[in-house]
């Protein structure tokens, strides 16, 4: 080599810049921050978010927490004593109320010509008669029986209302004191967003504390094992290093927080960032071996022209698959799209210029290359009897692959897309074993409000509304309907002996309503009717508390509840979190379709591009279609619902699975220009530059493997289907493509000179 | 001289401290604070007003009575606007030592119901007040302490913190501590600030427009209370009174409250 690159002749500059990109990265690390709050990620101006908001705003910006006390039977004495104590332990926090629960119910009724007003539980029954005979009188109050104790009694329920005003973890951690002042033999179970929120939050850092340096280790050993040389092992490794630090650092520094996804950032880049290192520590090991003699700066002049464009297309083709999320709406996961392609290309450019900078200074190692030796390797001889199969059943494995095709993807139309994000959390997490009790026992977890506009005292809206509330909670699915018009009704019982005429109805007259309301807000608190009327009386709700099982069932239940409210004239509208979650579901939909579409018309690009033929482009995006499909198959199938992390794998498999398929056409494309026919291009190809994708893939795989060991089970889901749909990329490229250019002799591929083998 | 001058400064000093001690007495203070106000036995027309923590107002008019037999206060009251509610009539019975009987009548209904309850009803027609804002503090339920001196108005006035005796005469009152702005001349007491059970302010109650009635004692014509953790506020503004009831105990019955 007589001429310096420009890479050897600045390689001290490369050096220095790069140590100090490294050192200044750490530094904004130091102010990154965690918000595991998934609704704040939504855009502002989305209806539902802002019907939410209208809610809010009229009937009190409260968040429910529910605390579920399990036991064999809540009418224990001494059960019964610590509902009391925790319902006044919270309501001392001064910042969860109103607080319903056993010890706040009341029990109104009217009883010869009197009204009565008894709290639910005014003593502990001692004796086996008393607590029947108080299970009773809780069975005939519908204000508590099914509302705060479950129809078998096995369960009690204290609802919280946050006012917002205190942080999620220390909230959580008043209402985890609370618990332990007070303890006792029941199960406490634990259900709402704060709550959420404070166990994501922890997980998220747990997540990375563990995932990270496990991730690091576990490559750190693959690829001592891959080259036995120190600095084999240590100059990719650094890469991925610096890499990850530039694209954590950039979240803070772009003004963003780490959300429940972010966990995914670091540990692809450890499956990622070292692709490209890897590639050169190859080459040069390669090269040493082939000639000892070279000195090191030839060696290093040598692996860079020759690994210059095939490192270059495959990082780029990955980086656009990455960006694809860039235009999704949720902004997590544009968040994701950007650094993490930034992340990918520093990584890129380090292998280019700091690997072969500092590679030049060092001495050659031992030989570690073995050319023929790893010829009887599993992979060798896999690849060997696949390339037999091909070369003499090329319309077999076509069909294998169709009939595979076909089979798989059945289940597309059963997949599912996740209609909340309960399952964030693992299935024995107290929280979602408590959404499991309130849906069984309890009506349901979710609630949606209906908003009425207009004279709320006026007797035909009440009584529309009564009619509304019996025929919604038929809607299977729904649990209860609540509103005004419940509440005035039991009033006129309260007011009324059982032979008046105005018993268990709402009031012919206004005068009437305005009259049972007046007496109620007298008799409790005043704050006790603000969830169900507004101020001046002029805005009313009925809540809707019900369970979905997942999109459809959401979906046909707000149908229902449009059915039959659709068409009241003061129906103003319809809201609640579950449709927050709804939307913010499609749009996890939408944006993974934008994602997919974004990412197959680059890539058809880069690659029409690249092979200069249309053809090339087709050929090239069917693996990944194949791939994208049979994983969704999959979903279906095996019942992994399409989630807010599980929608991001699409784009990331893209974006590393082209690149299998750019290898095989390389070889294949060289071997024909150098005068084989298809056959013998293809079986080559599978069994020289096979190798090299197999071994890539299979290190990519082992990355995100890691991903196992979250404490997010969808983070798990997220790595299974990542890990399958990449060997779904693998094997479509290393059988279906070449299969197809058997048969089909595409002209892309004899078109053009030779090119450089990899 | 200079000695003298001394001695009779330091004379001074202690016979104005000893003269502050006896008349700063913070119970004293307080008893005086409470006889000041004719509550007890009166008529009067009084026009509150709730508002929610945007403003929104609920305006409510109501004659009231009340007046005091043997160890029972009764208290009638009748609404007279909205006229949705007019005509509306509410009697209690408030036993000292039992739970309160009360009586309710609804032009809707025509008809009077007694209501039994258990529970201590807590707000005054569903207003920021409670009902014992609604009749005389009872002094011994308390601990007294001076805190400080302040002006209130212009007026020079004791900085007095009372203290519930007993845990239950805390939970009872739904208070820890309440600091009373007392008049150091006439013992009118111009501002209380109640704190809840964890010692933060709960609420603050503005008393004013104090008028001399029969009997030489005050009432105030307009009373706030702001809940200053919800921002919610009442207002009671008093349009008529009349200390010393002539109303009979007869006249005090449920079968009187649809007249």
């Amino acid at each position: 080599m007589e001429k310096k690159s420009f890479i050897l002749k600045n390689r001290k500059l490369i050096i220095i810049l790069t140590a100090i990109l490294a050192a200044a990265a750490v530094i904004p690390l130091f102010s990154l921050r965690i918000n595991p709050d998934l609704e704040s990620y939504l855009p502002d101006n989305i209806e539902s978010r802002i019907n939410n908001q209208k809610i809010g705003d009229l009937f009190g910006t409260k968040e429910p927490i529910v605390v579920i006390l399990s036991t064999e039977d809540v009418l224990a004495p001494e059960t019964l004593e610590r509902v009391d104590n925790l319902t006044n332990g919270f309501r001392d926090l001064g910042t969860l109320s109103p607080i319903q629960s056993l010890s706040t119910a009341k029990n109104i009724r009217g009883e010869d010509g009197m009204m009565l007003v008894d709290p639910v539980i005014d003593y502990y029954p001692q004796s086996e008669e008393e607590r029947e005979e108080l299970r009773n009188r809780i069975k005939d109050n519908d204000l508590a029986y099914k509302l705060l104790v479950s129809e078998d009694f096995k369960n009690t329920m204290i609802l919280l209302n946050s006012d917002l005003s205190v942080k999620d973890a220390e909230l959580m951690n008043q209402i985890d004191s609370i618990i332990t002042l007070y303890p006792g033999s029941e199960e406490v179970l634990i259900n709402g967003q704060p709550y959420l929120r404070d166990e994501a939050n922890a997980k998220i850092s747990k997540d990375i504390m563990i995932l990270l340096p496990l991730g690091l280790l576990i490559m750190l050993i693959f690829f001592w094992f891959s080259f036995r040389e120190f600095k084999g092992m240590i100059l990719p490794f650094g890469v991925v290093l610096i890499s990850i630090a530039i694209s954590m650092s950039l979240i803070p520094l772009l003004g963003w927080e780490l959300s429940i996804i972010g966990v995914l950032i670091p540990i692809m880049m450890i499956a990622i960032a070292n692709n490209y290192g890897v590639h050169f520590v190859a080459r040069y090991q390669e090269l040493n071996a082939i000639d000892p003699e070279s000195s090191m700066a030839d060696i290093v002049e040598e692996s860079l022209s020759y690994l210059k464009r095939p490192v270059i297309i495959c990082g780029l083709t990955t980086i656009v698959g990455i960006l694809g999320l860039t235009v999704h709406i949720l902004l997590p996961a544009s968040q994701m799209g950007v650094v993490s392609a930034i992340g990918i290309g520093i990584a890129l450019l380090l292998s280019l210029t700091f690997i072969p900078a500092v590679l030049s200074y060092l001495k050659k190692g031992k030989i570690h290359f073995h050319p023929n030796g790893e010829s009887k390797s599993i992979i060798a001889k896999a690849l060997s009897n696949l390339g037999h199969l091909l070369s003499r059943h090329p319309k077999r494995i076509l069909t294998g692959f169709a009939l595979f095709f076909i089979a798989i993807t059945a289940g597309i139309v059963i997949m599912r897309v996740a209609s909340d994000f309960n399952n964030i959390l693992p299935a024995k997490h107290p929280f979602n074993k408590s959404i499991e009790i309130a849906n069984r026992e309890f009506g349901g977890s979710k609630l949606m409000t209906a908003v009425f506009e207009g004279d709320i005292k006026d007797p035909e809206l009440l009584k529309r509304m009564e009619g509304y509330e019996k025929e919604l909670s038929e809607v299977e699915g729904i649990g209860s309907a609540t509103s005004i018009a419940k509440i005035i009704k039991k009033m006129s019982t309260a007011l009324n002996d059982p032979s008046d005429p105005g018993y268990n109805k709402i009031p012919d007259e206004r005068d009437a309503v305005a009259q049972y309301i007046e007496f109620y807000s007298m008799s409790g608190d005043p704050a006790d009717f603000d969830q169900f009327v507004d101020f001046d009386y002029t805005r009313a709700a009925v809540t809707i508390q019900f369970n979905a099982t997942g999109m459809k069932d959401l979906e046909r239940i707000i149908e229902s509840v449009n059915n039959i409210l659709g068409n009241d004239p003061s129906l103003t509208l319809v809201g609640g979190y579950s449709l927050v979650e709804k939307e913010m579901s499609e749009s996890i939909v939408k944006g993974q379709y934008y994602s997919l579409l974004f990412a197959f018309i680059a890539i058809f690009l880069l690659l029409a591009i690249i092979f200069k033929s249309i053809s090339a482009g087709l050929l090239g995006s069917l693996p990944l279609v194949f791939a994208v499909l049979c994983t969704f198959g999959f979903m279906g199938w095996s019942g992994i619902k399409l989630d807010i992390v599980t929608a991001l794998l699409s784009s990331v498999s893209i974006g590393l699975g082209v690149d299998f398929t750019i290898h095989m056409f390389w070889r294949m494309k060289s071997e024909i220009s150098s005068g084989r026919d298809y056959r013998e291009a293809a079986v080559t190809a599978l069994k020289t530059a096979g190798r090299g994708i197999t071994i890539n893939a299979l290190s990519v795989m082992l990355g995100f493997s890691i991903l196992f060991f979250s404490s997010f089970p969808i983070i798990k889901s997220f790595a299974l289907l990542i890990i399958l749909s990449l060997l779904f990329c693998l094997v479509s490229s290393l059988l279906l493509v070449p299969a197809i250019c058997i048969i089909f002799k595409p002209t892309f591929l004899k078109n053009g000179k030779k090119h450089e083998i990899i | 001289m200079k000695s003298f001058n001394y001695k009779l400064n330091t004379l001074i000093i202690t016979i104005l401290i000893s003269c502050t001690v006896t008349a700063q007495n913070p119970k004293d203070i307080s008893r005086k604070s409470a006889d000041a106000i004719a509550l007890g036995s009166m008529e009067m027309t009084t026009t509150l007003k709730i508002m929610d923590a945007k403003g929104n107002t609920r305006s409510r008019t109501l004659n009231m009575a009340s007046k005091k037999f043997g160890d029972v206060t009764k208290m009638m009251m009748k609404f007279t606007d909205p006229a949705d509610v007019k005509g509306t009539s509410i009697l209690i019975f408030d036993y000292e030592d039992r739970a309160d009987e009360m009586w309710i009548y609804m032009p809707a209904l025509k008809k009077t119901r007694r209501v039994v309850s258990n529970e201590k009803g807590k707000n005054f027609m569903g207003s920021e007040f409670t009902n014992a804002d609604m009749s005389k503090p009872n002094i011994d339920d308390f601990d007294y302490k001076t805190i400080s001196s302040e002006n209130i108005n212009g007026r020079a006035c004791h900085v007095i913190e009372a203290t519930p005796v007993s845990k239950e005469a805390a939970l009872s009152n739904g208070f820890s501590k309440k600091v009373s702005y007392i008049d150091k001349d006439n013992f009118l007491c111009y501002k209380i600030e109640y704190y809840d059970l964890k010692n933060k302010l709960l609420k603050t109650q503005i008393i004013g427009d104090y008028r001399p009635v029969e009997g030489g004692n005050y009432f105030y014509y307009e009373m706030e209370m702001k809940n200053e953790q919800n921002g919610r506020k009442s207002v009671l503004k008093t349009d008529k009174f009349k200390a010393q009831s002539q109303m009979s105990e007869a006249q005090f019955s449920s079968s009187n409250l649809d007249k």
